[in-house]
């Protein structure tokens, strides 16, 4: 039979943390930052170390950067005014980004709320938002050097020659007109199960880039379509890079296009959390 | 649900303790669509205590330790831990928790042990002490493996060495053995007793009845959302006057016990017959007066898990196999060694 015996409870001998009269000061600004810097390189050294990650980031924008390379003749012309070299590299950036940032977050963010890590690093003492915050924050950060890559690329191979400053100029706008693809990748993570984390992923990855004219020019499209490639982040992402590089003014609708996904795709992020706290499950 | 053994356990239930309130429930009710997880729950847990929360899948045993840590905003009543919000306790770093995972390990993949251990303890202000999380939690082999390649015991070390590493003042731990074998289980328990034995605040829920006896200073049994008993694991017990009786019969036969006097339970291992009655005597009685040619018998206070079973009027939903007799394991093993 088991041991019936029950031990009174022993009282406390000292203090244990802080005692309930004194609520706990405020944390400085350096307490409160430190502990997302941590979150944030955790989930950057995490990514990096990612074979698979790795693999497929790199992979999918070199190798079809390499493949459009080889079947296209030099000199063809985009719009009217755009080499198809420069086009092509800005696409392929454009891919990288968007390949990057949903492999970073999205079969991830799925898989750690099903097994649990989501909810216990929600009872840290960081806040709420810090989870899906950081999870942004990383991709961003992992899709910068792919977009440098890419480039690297072109500058290499794809016989693209640009101005110092309009190297840094393009990278910016690029790397900063990604946010949309971040965003998304967290709330596909949101959104699906883990089983459909990846297909979906990967799915997404060759519609958005197809539908937004990465792999054939939008004024190459037939009509219709062209009409949905005005729907998809990646064509205006690359209609501003391809805008920045001609000189010409950035159109204010693409920016508000983007601005636009993000918007939606923040809002619905935080609609289904919304819904799952409901129902005990966040 | 109102049994006689509820009203029963009233005047044994232990007096209110001097020492100040660590959790709190008054009249807490929270529905889901329109199933009641908790209905007008309330509950006192002094600082200090290690209580147990019994109850079959669906009593709200989840629910209640979500609302303690705030993920779960009950629609009625009022939660407070340490004497305030759930989550300014969860945003001061005072509370800890293991929570049950619903798929996977609960831990992040590709990583090794000591970098989660290392992220969680620099989420918080004042952690714990490195060596003193790894020691406690008993997890300094496994520190350089990685998170994906442990077995469940080590796992849920792991996931316990994380519920402490910021030195919480109460500790909440939602069935945290059910991955673990007996001798894990046993390694886990004595190390979250000395846990509690600091002077922590320590709510546990489970299925394993044993544990919860032995482990807990109080226990308290949910059942659809409310308080059906609460006391010590003894009161409990003495709540309930079903005994055990035990022994070897070499042809069992269910038949042969069908509406035998006082009896609630039979169960057969081999030749090992186990009954539980509410007349430990009328049943003996009713079994000579049948001639059922039973030997060894053993007649014991019944555990935990018949009060449990009277309580809820529902069995332990997961099997246990701490729960099988060990009088009847060693009248197997004669038995078998009979020529």
């Amino acid at each position: 039979m088991t041991n019936l015996s029950i031990a009174p409870p022993n009282l406390p001998d000292r203090q244990i943390g802080r005692s309930l009269e004194n609520p706990v000061p405020r944390d400085s600004w350096a307490g409160r930052v430190r502990p997302l810097l941590a979150f944030g390189r955790f989930e950057v050294g995490r990514l990096l170390r990612s074979w698979k990650f790795l693999a497929i980031t790199i992979g999918f924008p070199v190798i079809f950067y390499m493949l459009f390379l080889g079947d296209h003749t030099a000199g063809k012309v985009v719009d009217g005014t755009v080499p198809w070299r420069i086009y092509l590299m800005v696409s392929m950036c454009s891919f990288g980004a968007l390949v990057a940032a949903l492999n970073a977050a999205g079969t991830r963010l799925s898989m750690e709320r099903a097994s649990g890590w989501a909810r216990q690093l929600r009872i840290t003492p960081i806040p709420a938002w810090s989870y899906v915050g950081t999870k942004i924050v990383a991709s961003m950060l992992v899709v910068f050097p792919v977009i440098v890559l890419v480039e690297a690329v072109g500058a290499g191979f794809g016989d693209v020659r640009l101005a110092a400053t309009t190297w840094i100029e393009l990278t910016v706008l690029i790397w900063a007109t990604s946010l949309p693809f971040a965003v998304l990748g967290v709330f596909i993570g949101f959104l699906v199960t883990t089983e459909a984390a990846f297909p979906v992923v990967t799915g997404l990855m060759f519609v958005l880039g197809y539908f937004g004219g990465l792999f054939t020019p939008v004024d190459q499209m037939p009509g219709s379509l062209q009409f949905v490639a005005h729907l998809v982040p990646s064509y205006h992402q690359v209609s501003l890079a391809i805008a920045s590089l001609d000189g010409h003014t950035l159109a204010l609708t693409h920016w508000l296009v983007l601005a636009g996904c993000v918007a939606v795709l923040g809002l619905a992020i935080v609609w289904k959390h919304r819904v799952e706290e409901a129902r005990g499950l966040a | 649900m109102s049994s006689p053994v509820t009203a029963l356990l009233g005047p044994l239930a232990i007096s209110p303790s001097p020492r100040p309130v660590a959790l709190s429930f008054q009249s807490v009710t929270h529905r889901y669509g329109s199933r009641v997880a908790l209905d007008k729950l309330d509950l006192d847990v002094p600082l200090g205590e290690v209580l147990a929360l019994l109850g079959p899948n669906g009593a709200g045993k989840s629910t209640t330790i979500s609302a303690l840590l705030g993920l779960v905003r009950p629609q009625e009543g009022r939660v407070e831990v340490l004497g305030g919000d759930p989550r300014q306790s969860v945003a001061a770093g005072r509370v800890g928790a293991m929570l049950q995972a619903a798929s996977g390990i609960g831990l992040p993949p590709g990583v090794r042990v000591d970098e989660a251990l290392g992220l969680v303890r620099r989420l918080y202000r004042r952690p714990a002490p490195r060596d003193q999380i790894v020691e406690r939690a008993n997890i300094g082999a496994l520190l350089r493996r990685r998170t994906d390649r442990l077995s469940g015991g080590e796992a849920q070390r792991v996931r316990f060495a994380i519920a402490i590493a910021g030195d919480p003042e109460v500790v909440f731990l939602d069935e945290p053995t059910s991955a673990m074998d007996v001798e894990s289980r046993q390694g886990f328990w004595r190390m979250m007793r000395a846990f509690g034995d600091e002077g922590r605040t320590v709510l546990f829920a489970t299925h394993h009845l044993a544990e919860a006896d032995e482990i807990a200073d109080r226990v308290v049994v949910l059942n659809h959302g409310k308080v059906v008993a609460d006391g010590p694991g003894a009161t409990l017990k003495a709540a309930v006057a079903t005994r055990r009786l035990r022994f070897i019969y070499d042809r069992p036969d269910r038949a042969d016990f069908s509406d035998l006097e006082g009896l609630t339970e039979v169960e057969i291992r081999g030749t090992c017959v186990s009954i539980d009655s509410l007349d430990a005597d009328a049943t003996i009685r009713d079994l000579v007066s049948r001639g059922v040619p039973f030997r060894d018998l053993e007649v014991t206070g019944a555990g935990l898990e018949q009060a449990f079973v009277t309580l809820t009027g529902c069995r332990a939903v997961e099997a246990d196999p701490s729960a099988i007799p060990t009088g009847c394991e060693s009248a197997v093993a004669q038995v078998r060694h009979e020529p």
